[in-house]
């Protein structure tokens, strides 16, 4: 109990320092930032429904290289985590799988898109490139993971049938693993399609050039009409993962 | 017996999980061929791990197991298929997939990576699938998955699943536990049919005295990973009858 406190006590210490050196504690600041943001909300009202043609242009595209991105990625991760799997396949191979999903994680998003756009030039396609290699590195990992906790009972009991590794993979792993895939999938097309917004900004395609014209340019009512029309998106998106999830997931009775 | 009368026959079985900490100590039983032979002994006496290392899951450190002959420590895994069939404690059922599906399992060791990886199995395992779901009595159950079936329908799918795998040896380490008796008592004897028809021998880790009476050939008593003759020392849960063990 007092090792509990006193380990709070120095998190909220260190926190202090922390937020302190970072300039939380400029009330002067802080209070030029809170009428900032007063003037800016103003400045952005009413939106600007004009752009909405443009705006859902953009986006639409947006959409399309997430989905486009995420299905790639996810299809190149499913044999990359297998292989990272330690109890299907060799320490050697399992430790190579899972270091280079570890090197294509250390990439933000961002740095492949300009990576892609040099590669492949300027538009959505190196946004899709960009979207799949960051999906590769993340879902490798979390399916490795997930496919190692599964229940070594049920593998070993289809072992004894005479089942190949491939086939415990195809009848044992995908299946007992199905819930988690489709959820990490489903969160990975969330986030991506949050994350692409940004990725015009650097060229790679999508609503991120038009966010970045009206930033430049301080249009900030079309600015809020692109803005909604993401949280649109993104709404529309955890719906269908909801529809999803209820329609194919297994629910114990 | 005569060598052709013993289906498993093990050798000086030590195996410990880690070094020198040994779970079976020089453990050496011949199980007749077509018999049914249960193991009992109290919890921690190493009746699971004796059930892995016969069923060729688990290697031992020292000794050797074979079953009709073949020393299993020298054949790869999925070679033993057409020798042992096991069942563990928790079934090892996908539960994700259908009574079917789990059922068609036990073809695996017979297909190959074509048709099959994409959920195709050849239509006369189908059809024996089907047949074995039918003997177990739920073949109205075949496309339900198998999370919302009852325990007594998950062990008669296990059971189909053997079933069609058509081993010589079958494995079971403890698979009625979780079923009251009479349920318990249904599932062994529909056990005991399948083996008697197959000509398979039946070999089963089981703690419920009455089961063992009923169902027996031949009891083995392990107590703290060595087999004893009479009652372990710490005793076994629900003592059984002197009956039993003679």
């Amino acid at each position: 109990m007092r090792t509990d406190l006193f380990v709070m006590a120095l998190v909220a210490i260190l926190l202090s320092i922390v937020l302190g050196q970072l300039g939380f504690f400029d009330a002067a600041r802080l209070m030029k930032g809170l009428r900032n943001m007063g003037t800016l909300t103003l400045e952005m009202l009413p939106p600007d429904a004009s752009v909405l043609p443009v705006a859902g242009k953009a986006l639409w595209e947006t959409v399309q290289m997430s989905f486009a991105g995420t299905m790639l990625g996810f299809l190149v991760s499913l044999p990359l985590s297998i292989l990272g799997t330690r109890h299907l396949f060799s320490a050697p191979l399992s430790n190579l799988s899972r270091l280079i999903a570890a090197g294509i994680r250390t990439v933000p998003v961002l740095l492949w898109a300009i990576l892609f756009v040099i590669l492949v030039g300027l538009g959505p396609l190196a946004g899709t490139f960009g979207i799949a290699a960051y999906t590769v590195g993340y879902l490798a990992k979390i399916y490795a993971d997930l496919f190692e906790g599964t229940d070594p009972e049920v593998m070993e009991a289809v072992q004894s049938t005479g089942a190949s590794r491939f086939h415990l993979v195809r009848f044992v792993v995908f299946p007992e693993g199905a819930n988690a895939i489709l959820t990490q999938l489903l969160f990975m097309l969330e986030y991506n399609i949050r994350a692409s917004s940004i990725l015009g900004f650097v060229g790679a395609g999508g609503i991120g050039f038009v966010m970045q014209v009206y930033l430049q340019t301080l249009e900030y009512r079309r600015l809020a009409t692109v803005l909604l029309l993401i949280l649109l998106v993104v709404l529309m998106m955890d719906g269908v993962g909801a529809w999803l999830r209820k329609r194919f997931l297994l629910t114990a009775h | 017996m005569d060598n052709t009368d013993i289906a498993l026959r093990a050798e000086g079985i030590c195996f410990a999980y880690r070094d020198k900490e040994w779970v079976l100590r020089d453990i050496s039983l011949s199980i007749p061929r077509g018999k049914a032979t249960m193991i009992m002994g109290p919890s921690g006496s190493g009746k699971t791990t004796l059930m892995k290392v016969l069923a060729g899951i688990l290697d031992p450190q020292r000794g050797r197991v074979e079953v009709l002959n073949h020393e299993i420590g020298k054949r790869t895994r999925r070679s033993l298929y057409s020798l042992i069939g096991y069942i563990p404690q928790q079934l090892g059922l996908v539960r994700n997939l259908t009574s079917l599906e789990n059922v068609l399992m036990g073809a695996l060791g017979r297909c190959g990576h074509g048709r099959v990886m994409l959920g195709l199995f050849p239509h006369h395992e189908i059809e024996q699938a089907q047949a074995a779901l039918d003997l177990m009595g739920i073949s109205d159950k075949s496309s339900e998955k198998v999370f919302r079936l009852s325990g007594g329908q998950r062990q008669r799918v296990a059971i189909a699943r053997t079933l069609l795998q058509r081993p010589r040896v079958v494995l079971a380490d403890e698979f009625v536990s979780d079923l009251d008796l009479d349920l318990a008592s249904e599932i062994l004897r529909l056990m005991r049919q399948v083996a008697e028809r197959e000509q398979m021998t039946f070999i089963a880790n089981m703690h419920e005295p009455q089961l063992v009476r009923e169902f027996a050939d031949q009891v083995l008593l392990l107590d703290h990973g060595e087999l004893v003759r009479g009652l372990p020392r710490h005793g076994l849960q629900g003592q059984p009858s002197a009956e039993v063990f003679q």
